[in-house]
């Protein structure tokens, strides 16, 4: 193949092997990689990855269909080998879970009647917003996924992502009509959790494998879990609504829990960003419109709900 | 052909493997989820830099490297300079040899394609694991880098002709 490498002086470069050019440039990357270390969230950045993952998404967009397309006729293809298999599969749970719905009907109903008869307060509906996957970082370590609704369809930095399954993860990144969403197998990402039947709070770390941990604090009592409870979402820090199903248990290892997402990313294709608003603090409670006592309470009622997610 | 179409056609023939770079990181971010997410998609923007920096510098200037690199940070939502870094020293180091490669079989350009992406692969895993101060597992990482050196021959052969037939001859 010495056909190939002849210099020939028409490429995009002029100069054949511009060493200076190269070295410098990889100093630059460098220095952009300690920087953005230093200053993440710095604007100029958010608004070049927001820029350029606006101008991406029709692009990604585009690209989705056939891909959607061709995995779907794959997909298909492999249904057909199993059809037996998965029909018997099928059958059978549909029987557990409609043992399951006549409970849940009765355990609604139970509810309802307690809910009459105490004074209570529901916590505000979340407005789900529907959203298609169109893009995913395909790296080693970085998990995310691109979903087509931005700001325009008021989705914000923050809020959770689900699918039928379960929690799909966050959004970190809100473009004007496309978001990024960090996985909970990311390194990024935390999400605080509890393990129900165990009353036991903790942290699910993301550590790029497939099942990420649940880490406890460094005083927390010797946490049993047994493998299969569920994990659902805690509400703490008042980031992502509370009980949003995450996954099961799976099994322990040294300093944590690892668990069994709900989600399987790789048939993720359509999710619903959770608009859920954190019911704020309300310090003129009961008489009607009593003067507030201790001062403007506006300013702490602001702070306490425009929180920012706490990361990390 | 008009002195305008020329023009035109000689431009876009220059800029045809940055185009590709380009074209490489919009696949890495779709959501192809080879054979349900089993097989991870291959770096393809590894291989155009690979190619050129082998076959024809003056295609793929530093300038388009570094550019496709931080297109893909923006796009992956890595930390920004990650894949230009990697891009540019993998560029830096096979230009070097690039005396080497030139006529060589395509046997053994594979086998120099191998060890730049264990390269690639060695610093992109330390920065990251330097970043977030533990060391990373690297299974996920080995199997997109193996799937990227199994796909080589054939994006070598293509990307062969284009250069033979199409940037150079034409």
């Amino acid at each position: 193949m010495d056909y190939l490498g002849q210099d020939r002086r028409e490429g995009l470069g002029r100069r054949a092997h511009s060493r200076t050019t190269l070295v410098l440039l990889i100093l630059v990357s460098v220095l952009l990689l300690l920087s953005s270390l230093y200053s993440a969230q710095a604007s100029v950045f958010k608004k070049a990855r927001e820029g350029v993952m606006d101008a991406a998404s029709p692009v990604l967009s585009l690209i989705a269909g056939p891909v959607a397309y061709v995995n779907g006729v794959m997909g298909s293809v492999g249904d057909y080998f199993n059809v037996m298999e998965q029909n018997k599969a099928l059958r059978e749970e549909n029987a557990e879970l409609r043992q399951w719905m006549n409970e849940a009907l009765e355990l609604r109903e139970t509810v309802a009647t307690y809910e009459a008869l105490q004074n209570y307060a529901a916590p505000p509906e979340a407005q789900p917003i529907s959203a298609f996957v169109i893009g995913e970082s395909n790296d080693a370590f970085a998990r995310s996924m691109i979903v087509n609704a931005g700001r325009a369809n008021n989705v914000e930095m923050g809020q959770a992502v689900v699918n039928d399954a379960g929690l799909v993860g966050r959004i970190v990144e809100a473009g004007g009509d496309a978001s990024r969403v960090l996985l909970l197998t990311d390194i990024q990402s935390r999400i605080p959790v509890y393990i129900e039947g165990a009353d036991v709070e903790g942290i699910l770390v993301g550590n790029t494998r497939s099942n990420p941990v649940i880490s406890f604090t460094a005083s927390a009592d010797d946490v049993e879990a047994e493998p299969g409870q569920r994990v659902l979402t805690s509400g703490a820090g008042g980031a992502l609504p509370r009980g949003l199903p995450v996954g099961t248990v799976k099994g322990e290892i040294r300093g944590g829990i690892t668990v069994d997402l709900y989600a399987n990313y790789a048939r993720t294709r359509m999710v619903r960003v959770i608009n859920y608003a954190f019911p704020a603090i309300d310090h003129v409670t009961g008489e009607g419109d009593a003067a507030p006592e201790d001062g403007p309470p506006s300013a702490s009622d602001q702070s306490a709900a425009d929180q920012p997610p706490a990361e990390g | 052909m008009g002195y305008r179409a020329e023009t035109l056609f000689r431009l876009l023939k220059a800029a045809a493997p940055t185009m590709l770079g380009v074209l490489g990181v919009l696949i890495l971010a779709a959501p192809i989820r080879l054979f349900e997410g089993f097989a991870p998609t291959p770096i393809l923007p590894l291989v155009i830099v690979f190619f050129w920096s082998v076959y024809g510098p003056d295609y793929l200037p530093p300038l388009s490297v570094f550019v496709i690199g931080l297109l893909q940070d923006l796009l992956t939502g890595g930390p920004l300079g990650l894949w230009p870094a990697v891009y540019l020293v993998t560029q830096y180091i096979v230009m070097s040899q690039r005396a080497y490669f030139l006529g060589r079989e395509q046997k053994v350009v594979w086998l120099g394609f191998a060890l730049a992406s264990i390269g690639a692969g060695l610093i992109l895993w330390l920065v990251m694991s330097l970043l977030s101060g533990a060391l990373l597992p690297v299974r996920h990482l080995m199997s997109q880098l193996a799937v990227t050196v199994l796909i080589y021959p054939l994006f070598g052969v293509a990307f062969g002709e284009l250069h033979r037939r199409v940037l150079v001859e034409a």
